[in-house]
């Protein structure tokens, strides 16, 4: 028989009181979504019968379309991140392109406040008449998700032994055939991971979409942010909205756990 | 089939001279190595050959083709790499199909000839899996497939064995030797055990700062070293170097050690060699020699051993078969000389071998 | 050469587009009197905007708040996520599922969390006072003097995950030979993990509290969400108070000079940071 140490049981009784303590918020919100308007005034109702009236209200104010939005903004910009930041990193990490620079920028860029850039955009959205549309929010989400994508990418070439291109390049390929054939398969999970995290930091960013495009182009964080500001407090509504926002990303999440430490860090944590 | 050049070649990373006008010539259908400490330039020369390196001067042929400055997909050579460099995302099969497939040969074609390649090296068992799956030997014969099924007209082999155990690596190597022999391609081998190179080559090129300290068969290198370099690099356990003066024929090292050499060698300062196993030990009670020396170590290998000796100051190695052991232990004193004719001379400022013989 | 800079150059091209131009934009607004109602092109008017930032008493409360802020939730979020990373570590059952559980917070859009939390803590309808009410205790989360605490504590509810994340892989990382060896060496629990697995974490928390901190710093989604402010202008963070200047003022030329500030202070961290690493480093 094992003897059960108090630590042992401080440990479990910390992961129960974490688990409640992050389910319980979640839980509730989910539990709101089914009440109706005068059973979420009352605090203390656990068990009523589910009435489906917000999710109906939600789905016909136009949250689906926001959604919509919101994952055509977030598409654009990992596609182009992903597109030109795979390339870039691969220089980068490989050929030592650029320098410290331009590794430096992109790290660098991860930290830039928001409100430095978002004056810019607004004023140009505003000359070049593209003030709410999605265009802006793009290319403000693009000035984040870029460099961020780019730092995991660094670090996951630079992960593949230099022989396996050097290999390709012997066996008859090109620098461009190496790097596509070869090189690129490798980081193929590493380069999912990263595009799902780009894609969770552009789906849920609302300062930037609040800015840019506040009325008819609003992305999902600026929608469900109206429930709650311009057409009184609309709880139920705002809690099936809330779900609509993280139910995607939070099964997303679970796939890239492992590859995001390794990510974020840029190697300063093996994972 | 081809014979490689290189033509003053030289190679440096700014103020860094990598590699010092070398010109060395691989005969067709031989098996040269490369054979150094590591920082010598061999892997650069090695890499130069493959178009990996970009070369600062000088040119590089392949037969009648000068392919300096070409992509290494343009010079059809295959590389075995320390690493193996197998695709991580591709089966035994594919590996092994991979250069084909990457000069546009058709699929069914490539396939069939991997399949082929892999039934002559064993693997046909393991086709289907990745190399992950694989031990260090089977990840080591893919890399050895792959490298031949395109029949190029170079192997190159950047010390293809030092990721295997000892027995490993002594299998492969005679396995190594026979492909070669077989296909008779062209092939350069580097690698920085000296044993390896002693082994496997026709032709052994000792590297020393980017420049070539010697090359020829190993049983040349081995038998006359050029230099004291060589000398220390070549042959296992190490060569013993004394410094001393040569009087009237015979050496007496600078700490007072004689050796009667009986050589014509010119009186003045020398660097004298010899080999371990021209160390003469005499038991005690049989000393006849004017030098004695005190057993330090005594390293049994089965039939021989290798005794650690120390002699006014000097520390030599002899190796003595097993059955002359009696009477030697530690801290006895024995009896020490050198094989008549077995000795090498060295110039004490340059190191340069001097060529005399016994007189 | 060719092909390193031909692989490069989209990166740059875009990077330029999105990061390096509005920056230099932001720079000459931030030295005009640009607003947004304005119509025309606006007047440079040199360092007034910087020198009216300097001596702006609110934009200096804002920091306060926000520095306030970010030390309450990123100390809260550090002692909790190495709690639970250990913790973690140890777990094996369940191990994926409870991880993933524990983790998802994090990835969540702020603002959904901040309206949660807006529901929840709400004095009259929200579950958590209720719940508080029953054993005697009133407490209001958004009252005078507590609602930045509050703030803190919806940021420690949704990012204590990452610090999870990263200190757990830390943990992972850390070489098993160290720890067994003090072990065998007889030491207790407390004393190994206070003199083998803190020193041996220690670069993974300087990442780890650099990285939270940069983020916390922006915080804005939440006060948006649920105080805009107040009460007064208790929870007026830097972000949301540059919002207010640039948005509901129009004052862009103003706003921008306040985000350099802002950025001039972040940046004077990270090199005091990791010159401080580097001196430890190397002493």
């Amino acid at each position: 028989m094992r003897r059960v140490s108090g630590l042992a049981i401080a440990r479990i009784a910390l992961l129960w009181a974490a688990a409640i303590f992050v389910l319980f918020p979640m839980i509730w919100i989910a539990l709101a979504s089914f009440k109706t308007p005068s059973q979420l005034n009352d605090p203390n109702l656990v068990f009523f019968a589910p009435t489906f009236a917000s999710w109906e209200n939600v789905l016909s104010s136009g949250i689906l379309d926001a959604a919509g939005r919101s994952a055509i903004v977030g598409l654009t910009t990992v596609l182009i991140s992903v597109v030109v930041g795979s390339s870039g990193a691969y220089v980068i990490a490989k050929y030592r392109a650029g320098g410290t620079a331009t590794r430096f920028g992109m790290l660098a860029a991860q930290v830039l406040p928001p409100a430095v850039l978002v004056f810019p955009f607004l004023t140009m959205a505003y000359a070049l008449r593209l003030n709410d549309t999605l265009v802006p929010v793009i290319f403000a989400h693009l000035s984040f998700v870029l460099p961020v994508v780019t730092w995991f990418l660094i670090g996951f070439f630079e992960a593949v032994p230099r022989s396996l291109e050097e290999q390709a390049r012997v066996d008859g390929f090109s620098r461009f055939g190496a790097f596509w054939r070869v090189v690129l398969p490798q980081v193929l999970p590493g380069l999912g991971a990263a595009a799902i995290f780009g894609f969770t930091l552009s789906w849920n960013d609302m300062f930037y979409g609040l800015i840019l495009a506040p009325g008819k182009a609003a992305i999902l964080p600026v929608a469900i942010a109206g429930f709650n500001t311009f057409r009184g407090v609309q709880l139920g509504s705002m809690s099936a909205a809330i779900l609509i926002a993280v139910i995607p990303v939070v099964i997303a999440s679970f796939f890239i756990q492992r590859k995001l430490v390794q990510g974020i860090s840029g190697g300063a944590v093996k994972s | 089939m081809a014979t490689v050049t290189f033509t003053n070649v030289s190679k440096s990373y700014g103020q860094t001279q990598i590699v010092d006008d070398l010109n060395l010539v691989l005969p067709d259908g031989s098996l040269t190595v490369l054979v150094g400490p590591s920082g010598c330039g061999k892997s650069t020369s090695l890499r130069m050959l493959a178009g990996l390196e970009p070369i600062t001067s000088g040119d590089i042929a392949i037969g009648d083709r000068v392919v300096t400055g070409l992509e290494p997909k343009d010079r059809d050579v295959a590389m075995v790499f320390q690493n193996y460099a197998l695709y991580p995302h591709l089966s035994v099969r594919e590996n092994i199909a991979f250069p084909l497939r990457a000069t546009k040969t058709p699929r069914t074609e490539a396939l069939k000839r991997a399949d082929s390649v892999a039934d002559s090296l064993g693997l046909s068992h393991l086709l289907g899996r990745k190399p992950k799956d694989l031990s260090g030997g089977q990840q080591q014969r893919v890399a050895i497939g792959r490298a031949i099924i395109r029949q190029p007209s170079v192997f190159l082999f950047d010390e293809p064995l030092s990721n295997l155990d000892a027995k490993l690596r002594v299998e492969t190597r005679t396995e190594l030797l026979q492909i070669q022999r077989r296909l008779g391609i062209t092939s350069l081998y580097v690698t920085h055990d000296q044993e390896e190179a002693m082994t496997l080559s026709d032709r052994m090129v000792v590297m020393r700062e980017g420049r070539i300290a010697q090359q020829g068969t190993p049983l040349e290198v081995y038998s006359a070293p050029a230099n004291t370099f060589v000398a220390a690099f070549v042959g296992s356990p190490k060569m013993n170097l004394i410094d001393g003066v040569i009087e009237r024929g015979t050496f007496v090292s600078e700490t007072g050690v004689r050796f009667e050499l009986q050589t014509d060698q010119e009186d003045g300062a020398v660097t004298l060699g010899v080999r371990p196993d021209d160390l003469l030990v005499e038991a005690p009670g049989a000393i006849s020699a004017p030098a004695t020396a005190t057993v330090g170590l005594i390293e049994l290998l089965g039939p021989r051993a290798i005794v650690s000796l120390s002699a006014s100051g000097l520390t030599l190695t002899s190796v003595v078969e097993a059955s002359n052991l009696s009477g030697m232990a530690e801290s006895a004193t024995v009896g020490i000389r050198v094989r008549p004719g077995a000795w090498h001379l060295f110039d004490r400022e340059s190191g340069e071998r001097l060529n005399v013989r016994e007189s | 050469m060719r092909f390193k800079y031909g692989m490069l150059a989209p990166l740059i091209a875009v990077f330029v587009a999105v990061v390096g131009f509005p920056l230099l934009y932001a720079l000459y607004l931030s030295f005009t009197d640009y607003k947004l109602t304005d119509r025309g092109a606006p007047d440079i008017v040199g360092i007034a905007n910087y020198a009216s930032t300097f001596t702006n008493a609110s934009f200096w409360e804002a920091f306060g708040v926000t520095a306030l802020y970010v030390v309450v939730a990123v100390g809260l979020e550090l002692v909790i996520g190495l709690a639970i990373a250990l913790s973690l570590q140890k777990q094996k059952w369940a191990r994926d599922v409870t991880r993933s559980m524990l983790l998802a917070p994090m990835f969540i859009t702020p603002i959904a969390v901040g309206l949660t939390f807006r529901f929840l803590l709400n004095d009259q309808i929200g579950a958590i006072p209720e719940l508080l009410r029953g054993i005697g205790i009133n407490y209001d989360f958004f009252g005078p003097g507590r609602a930045l605490f509050t703030l803190a504590f919806i940021d420690v509810w949704q990012w204590t995950p990452f610090m999870v994340l990263l200190l757990l892989a830390g943990l992972e990382s850390i070489p098993k030979q160290p720890l067994e060896a003090a072990r065998v060496d007889g030491g207790g629990p407390w004393y190994i993990f206070r003199r083998i697995t803190l020193p041996l974490l220690a670069p993974v928390l300087v990442v780890a509290i650099l990285l939270r901190a940069l983020d916390a710093l922006k915080v804005f989604e939440y006060v948006y969400a649920t105080t805009r402010g107040g009460p007064g202008t208790e929870t007026q963070t830097i972000q949301y108070f540059t919002y207010q200047t640039g948005i509901q003022f129009f004052r862009l030329g103003e706003a921008s000079s306040m985000a350099f500030v802002v950025l001039a202070v972040v940046l004077t961290v990270i090199v005091v940071a990791f010159r401080r690493l580097e001196r430890n480093r190397s002493a």
